[in-house]
């Protein structure tokens, strides 16, 4: 058993010569190619930490403006409910004091409204009662309230001052009595009691009016003497009317 | 049968007798070279399947550095992965009908082992310099000095005769049963030889990863001022 020492030298070589090629064509590329790819990955982690860095401080500015948004936002919700607030109140005593108007405006229109509707009743009612009383006057209507008229005529002319009893009888278009039915048989002595009363010189004239209801008027163109039911009703109507 | 501790002579190159484990060391150079050569010709960083495959390679070497020793597998990577390759295709070249293994000789066994020897006072100076290396010898104390020294010598003889004996040892069982009992007969021996052609060059590639920082952390701890530059 020998060794070969150049042998052994020249395997020693080879082997040194195999490690500087294998050296630079694999162990370094390769290597450097996994280094290459740690270098990229850190570099792209570091480049996502600080665009995570840049992200949450963009998003903490956004929290710190939505937090100031809400901030002002609450501020213009209170601003705008104390405004909102007081235009109510302004509204209400605006709208109470429009509605204390309106109120007194209504009642005082109702005590108008209720006065007039009273005056109208009140006057409906004497109406009515004209009426009523006209009928019941039409049935008292006989030869002896026709003499209590004719006796209370003869009574009026009497008080009748001379000059206007004068006038009257000169009045050439003549004197008209007027009832409220013919007198037929009584129209002589009515006749009579009547020139009697003016002197015996008139030119009297007979006519009806039904309006009349009862009574005996004397009537001319320029004087009218009232003696009949229907004036008494219209003066006591007056007198109701005035005293309401 | 020729002597498995003789080489097969093919011819004469000056001083250098040219052997068939020359000759097969440089075809598997060749094929080395050319293939990574050929492999790492676009690496790109997004990698390819071929690509991952040889990081994967560089990876559980740097892994197998680190997990050994504890230091940086950058500075022996080369060294280490260049002999554990190298190691590996010799043994699995016997594989190929008519190639003996270069590992199956004593000198390229010899040489490898001197490699290792070199490499350890190389790594040793330029780890902790020429006095922590020098320092390393009388660790634990100054008295284990002269066994120190002898360790230095017969570990890296022990890897050498290690490496000789079992791939020499396989080759020569696998040519005995061939020609004792046929073509056939020798296949589960073959398949044993892969097995033994990997486990020794993990062995070879660990020991020597394991003298060398064994010999700088050594040299780094009784040399405190090297370690600190």
């Amino acid at each position: 058993m020998t060794i070969d020492f150049w042998g052994l030298g020249l395997q020693a070589v080879n082997v040194l010569i195999l490690m500087w090629l294998l050296s630079h064509v694999f162990w370094r590329p390769v290597a450097a190619a996994i280094a290459k790819r740690q270098d990229t990955a850190t570099s792209l982690i570091d480049a996502s930490k600080a665009t995570q860095a840049k992200a949450d401080r963009a998003l903490e500015e956004a929290t710190q403006a939505r937090a100031g948004i809400a901030a002002e936002r609450s501020a213009t919700l209170d601003a705008a409910q104390k405004e909102a607030a007081t235009a109510t109140k302004a509204t209400l005593t605006e709208a109470r004091v429009k509605a204390d108007a309106m109120l007194a405006t209504a009642k005082t229109t109702i005590v108008q409204d209720r006065d007039a509707a009273q005056k109208a009743n009140e006057a409906q009612a004497a109406d009515l009662a004209m009426k009523i009383a006209a009928k019941l006057l039409e049935r008292l209507n006989c030869n002896a309230t026709q003499s209590a008229f004719l006796s209370q005529l003869t009574e009026a002319i009497a008080k009748i001052p001379p000059a206007d009893l004068t006038a009257v009888l000169d009045d050439p278009k003549g004197i008209e009595i007027v009832t409220a039915t013919a007198l037929g048989a009584e129209q002589s002595n009515t006749n009579k009691v009547v020139q009697t009363a003016l002197g015996g010189k008139a030119d009297l004239k007979f006519s009806t009016d039904p309006d009349l209801i009862g009574g005996l008027e004397l009537r001319s163109p320029h004087f009218v003497l009232h003696n009949s039911w229907q004036a008494d009703l219209k003066q006591i109507q007056k007198a109701v009317r005035d005293a309401t | 049968m020729m002597s498995p501790l003789e080489s097969t002579v093919l011819f004469q190159l000056g001083p250098f007798t040219i052997t068939q484990a020359i000759v097969t060391t440089w075809v598997i150079m060749v094929v080395l070279v050319a293939g990574a050569f050929i492999s790492t010709r676009r690496l790109a960083l997004f990698p390819t399947k071929r690509q991952a495959a040889l990081e994967l390679i560089i990876t559980t070497l740097d892994t197998q550095i680190n997990e050994t020793t504890g230091a940086s597998p950058a500075p022996y990577r080369s060294f280490i992965g260049t002999l554990f390759l190298f190691i590996l295709v010799a043994n699995w070249s016997s594989l190929i009908p008519g190639v003996e293994p270069p590992t199956a000789g004593l000198e390229t066994d010899a040489a490898l082992a001197a490699l290792v020897f070199v490499s350890v006072i190389w790594f040793g100076i330029s780890g902790s310099g020429i006095g922590g290396y020098l320092k390393s010898f009388a660790a634990p104390n100054p008295i284990m000095i002269p066994l120190n020294i002898l360790q230095s010598l017969t570990r890296v003889f022990s890897m050498f005769v290690r490496l000789f004996g079992n791939i020499m040892s396989g080759v020569f069982v696998v040519g005995i049963v061939a020609s004792l009992a046929g073509l056939l007969v020798p296949i589960p021996l073959m398949a044993l030889d892969l097995l033994t052609g990997l486990v020794q060059a993990y062995i070879f590639a660990v020991l020597a990863m394991v003298f060398i920082t064994s010999t700088v952390e050594d040299g780094q701890r009784l040399n405190p001022k090297r370690q600190e530059n």
